[in-house]
């Protein structure tokens, strides 16, 4: 039985589409109230969508925020990394708990299904990337399972359509970004990171590899693990589903997993925006108190 | 000498005895959009030598998204009482100071990677920007012409065998082809402002800005003396594909700010006007000027691909119109133009 | 008749052919050979190019660093040229070194409809002082229009000329016509193309593109490349002289370097094999072959039907894992093929 508590109030900033399919998602939660949603457009509509739900806008930005310091307890900001770095030393005056949904990866790197406690603490998290919020669990549980773990590599087909101009023309950090993560959830030697295009119509899901060199792998323990980290992922990203494997084909460690975006306000195949807007908002909700066991049958 | 104070002998340059031009100005406010770019950046530098050597005592403003980064670019601008940076994106504008006397809406990247990468960013910004702005002007019953820019691209491609494109030399545009969505955007942008000028009353005048030279000019954008620049700086060498028979022409930064303001304070309403050099030069003549100038003196490569020859361009403005109706001259040339670029980039 | 560039990927494409295993004593033997036949361009590395070697691909032998180490001391009149795919290949850990060990040419190549991703690439090849070529891959999954608007992408990030790829050797002659005259029309730099042979047609193809205004041209020896390998260098030069085109090649020296290859590092002679028909005509990268063999081995079905799947869902290149799902669908009774009803 959840004891009802009161909602915590949250302000986005930032109302093109990951904003908005934020403030949608916030909408669901029993642990989150959106108390105001502002960016610089109000043309934009995102910012329709949010007037039409009754919840405050402003055009004025950060500046909207740091009027009324003690109105949240948690920003969520989905600008830009050039603007998150004018934004964080603002907010972090104000003491509250900032969720980075930009690539500028000042924070911590937060990736729910592993690291969600150790996060607690943290007054800035990031969301690392798209490839890092699938493929990292994986590598964390190859990481714990197996010994020796000499390479972890991971590849992400995306929909072309899902990967507008800042994402193209920041590939390579992209790929370091999502390298370091891997590298350090799963402790292996060395990383690589791969990302592809597709232009396919219509539109194709997220997809992700992860491939390992292991020296003797221990199979059993490995499916095992991977088998329940995925019921982890499913309760906080409901779209992602375990596709093959684990197996090995060619010497390799192969497991491939789907993200199939939810659709609130993200069309359902950009799965990669949406795990990360799924994530941000399980880390948000574990700010706000919630507490989320991952055993089966306890907490919705 | 700092690289700022030879902006200033720029300016005197290009205004040479014909100050006394700019009276109407004294004492009132300015408004740019885009004032950060190289139109803003320039246009500040004239108005900053006006108000200093001949107290004109004008007031600029420059709205850009990107207003906080012009004091790393231009401090000894970015730190004067007469200018003001305001932080602001003309897609989602609605208000500019209602005691704006005068306008040069220059918002919008003339970069041709962006206009392919990201048409809709770049249609929202010189469409719905110029809606915007134009809403806004409108506004204010006191103001005394707004500038739009648009560009020398607006009439079409110029054929090898013509003569320099004039204001009326219009020719039509496939608008399925994503190559001409800026100049279509910039023909949307003319007839938004014609419209305003139509039912509002609102004084505009048109440029058509051609080709441009000089400091505050980023090297990465992709024409062909950006790269000869960078090329020559970086020693070189100079690498044309083809035989460099490719004509343009080049207008120095101070001359196109002072054309700039004289179309802005004397140009007809209603009319556009070509605002660039008519002294065409080939590529291949540009590389050796370029080659000549650069302290490297770096070796020219032609002919570097086959097939490079095939294609040879011409795009020249005839620039009789502003010569007549406001009196207008290219005063800095292409030597010193380009002397002068490469003693900015270089820092000498 | 003008001149035409010739660029040889034996060195790079071949690795394809021998999962990515050629020794450092075959780059060293081909590229000397190549060299004295005075061929322009030769092109070295992985089959997928710069930073490529990876589970997903297939790892090569030989580290990229030491095979550009060796090719560059062989090579005293070509230059060396590489493959680079943004996305595999990093500016930093990749791109960078390559140009320290004296790269002289770098092809930027993306899938045919992504020119942005290789801006930044492009630009640090131009700001390093090098040639760089743009390179559209899987060029027949665009009509030639749209091929023409990410060529230009290209031409304003600063690529000096534009290869077209028939990385799947799915194009017929008109097919390479229109595309290569689109970009010709369209374009104020120079046209390249290559070809795959999986329709038998890399020869024909070849001439088509240079008839449309192609200055630069591909060719391997004796076809060594991906699938069923590419347009066939000595052939190909000896057609061109015969034509008419002037390529700056020694015939001699190149049948030589061609014989030499056919010894010294080519296992297998390329021919045109059923799954390379296949992969022609559902349009399937060539480099998938050796991949797709061995996972439909491994989950007992039908390459051949592996092919066709892929080519339904519009597979890019880089994508070598899904090889795997198709065949575990397949496998698993999810999909069916019908060979007659799939497009060609």
């Amino acid at each position: 039985m959840t004891i009802a508590q009161e909602k915590i109030p949250v302000a986005i900033i930032g109302t093109g589409n990951i904003g908005t399919d934020l403030l949608l998602k916030i909408q669901r939660s029993p642990y989150l109230d959106c108390k105001l949603f502002v960016g610089r457009n109000l043309n934009s509509q995102g910012m329709s969508r949010a007037v039409a739900l009754g919840v405050p806008i402003s055009d004025r930005s950060v500046e909207a925020i740091l009027e009324t310091p003690d109105a949240f307890k948690i920003v969520f900001d989905a600008t830009s990394a050039r603007d998150h770095l004018r934004h964080w030393p603002l907010l972090k005056k104000l003491g509250l708990k900032v969720i980075d949904m930009t690539p500028s990866h000042i924070g911590k790197m937060c990736i729910p299904a592993v690291n969600m406690a150790e996060c607690l603490n943290a007054q800035n998290v990031n969301m690392v990337t798209c490839g890092g919020q699938a493929s990292a669990p994986i590598a964390y549980v190859i990481g714990k399972t197996q010994k020796d773990v000499e390479y972890i590599e991971v590849v992400s087909s995306i929909a072309s359509r899902s990967a507008g101009p800042a994402t193209r023309i920041n590939l390579d950090e992209y790929i370091g970004t999502t390298e370091s993560a891997v590298q350090e959830f799963s402790g292996a030697k060395s990383t690589k990171a791969i990302l592809n295009l597709n232009p396919a119509m219509p539109c194709i899901n997220m997809q992700t590899t992860v491939f390992a060199k292991v020296v003797n792998p221990d199979m059993d323990a490995l499916k095992v693990g991977i088998e329940a980290m995925v019921e982890r992922i499913k309760r906080y990203v409901p779209g992602y589903s375990l596709i093959v494997g684990p197996i090995i084909e060619n010497g390799r460690v192969v497991i491939m997993v789907k993200t199939l975006g939810l659709g609130d306000y993200l069309p359902k195949y950009a799965g990669n925006l949406d795990i990360i807007n799924c994530a941000a908002i399980a880390m948000a909700e574990a700010f706000a108190g919630r507490k989320i066991s991952f055993e089966e049958g306890s907490d919705a | 000498m700092s690289r700022y104070d030879s902006l200033v002998e720029d300016c005197a340059l290009s205004i040479g005895a014909e100050a006394s031009t700019f009276a109407a100005l004294g004492n009132t406010r300015i408004l740019i959009t885009g004032g950060t770019g190289f139109v803003g950046s320039w246009v500040a530098e004239m108005i900053a030598f006006l108000n200093d050597r001949h107290k004109l005592g004008v007031h600029l403003t420059l709205l850009s998204p990107h207003a906080s980064e012009f004091s790393e670019r231009a401090p000894h601008l970015a730190g004067r009482s007469d200018i003001t940076l305001m932080e602001g994106d003309v897609r989602n504008i609605s208000a500019v100071p209602t005691d704006t006397d005068w306008i040069i809406h220059a918002a919008g990247s003339p970069d041709s990677r962006i206009h392919l990468s990201n048409p809709i960013r770049t249609m929202e910004t010189i469409v719905l920007g110029t809606q915007n702005v134009m809403q806004a002007a409108a506004r204010i019953g006191a103001l005394k012409r707004i500038l739009v820019l648009s560009s020398g691209l607006v009439c079409g491609p110029q054929q090898w065998e013509s003569a320099p494109l004039s204001e009326e030399s219009y020719s039509g545009m496939d608008c399925n082809r994503l190559a001409n969505l800026y100049a279509e955007s910039k023909r949307a942008a003319e007839m938004i402002a014609t419209g305003y000028r139509s039912q509002t009353g609102l004084p505009v005048v048109t440029a058509r800005p051609f080709t441009f030279i000089g400091p505050y000019q980023l090297l990465d954008r992709p024409w062909a003396i950006n790269n000869f620049l960078g090329e020559a700086l970086r020693g070189g060498p100079i690498r044309l594909q083809g035989n460099g028979s490719t004509v343009r022409s080049y207008m120095y930064g101070s001359d196109m700010a002072y054309w700039m303001l004289r179309l802005l304070v004397d140009g007809r309403i209603g009319a556009a006007y070509n605002i660039g050099s008519p002294q065409g030069i080939s590529l291949k003549e540009l590389a050796g000027m370029v080659a000549d100038f650069a302290e490297s003196h770096p070796r020219i490569e032609l002919n570097t691909l086959p097939g490079g020859e095939l294609h040879r361009s011409r795009w020249l403005p005839d620039v009789t119109k502003a010569e007549k109706d406001c009196g207008l001259k290219v005063r800095i040339g292409l030597d010193a133009a380009i002397r002068r670029t490469i003693a900015w980039h270089t820092g000498k | 008749m003008p001149n035409i560039l010739v660029s040889d990927p034996t060195l790079r494409d071949g690795n394809h052919a021998v999962a990515h295993q050629l020794t450092l004593e075959s780059i060293e033997t081909y590229a000397a050979a190549a060299d004295a036949a005075h061929v322009p361009i030769v092109e070295v590395g992985h089959g997928n190019g710069l930073g490529a070697s990876s589970m997903q691909v297939g790892q090569s032998l030989v580290p990229d660093r030491e095979m550009l180490i060796a090719a560059r001391e062989k090579l005293t009149q070509s230059k060396l040229g590489i493959h680079v795919i943004p996305g595999f290949a990093t500016i930093e850990k990749d791109l960078r070194p390559a140009i320290d060990i004296g790269v002289d040419v770098v092809r930027v190549a993306c899938h045919c409809s992504e020119a942005d991703i290789t801006q930044r690439h492009i630009a640090y090849v131009r700001e390093r002082g090098k040639q760089v070529f743009g390179v559209l891959m899987m060029s027949h999954m665009l009509e030639p229009t749209r091929l023409a608007e990410e060529a230009l992408k290209m031409e304003t990030y600063g690529a000096e000329a534009i290869i077209l790829m028939d990385s799947a050797g799915a194009l017929l002659p008109p097919d390479v016509s229109s595309r290569v005259s689109a970009l010709v029309e369209t374009l104020h730099i120079s046209v390249g193309f290559h070809a795959h042979n999986n329709l038998g047609m890399a020869i024909a193809n070849s001439l088509a593109a240079l008839e449309s205004g192609a200055t630069i041209i591909d060719g391997t020896a004796r076809g060594f490349g991906a699938g069923a390998g590419n347009a066939q260098l000595e052939v190909l030069i000896a057609v061109m002289h015969r034509v008419g085109y002037e390529t700056g090649i020694d015939l001699y020296k190149m049948l030589d370097a061609a014989d030499l290859a056919e010894r010294a590092i080519i296992p297998v002679i390329p021919t045109i094999k059923s799954t390379s028909i296949v992969s022609g005509l559902a349009g399937v990268f060539s480099g998938f072959a050796k991949h797709v063999d061995r996972v439909s081995s491994k989950f007992h079905v039908d390459p051949r039907d592996v092919f066709f799947e892929l080519g339904r869902r519009g597979i890019v290149a880089g994508q070598e894992d899904l090889i795997i799902e198709v065949a575990q669908a397949l496998s698993a009774g999810e999909l069916r093929i019908e060979a007659e009803k799939v497009e060609a």
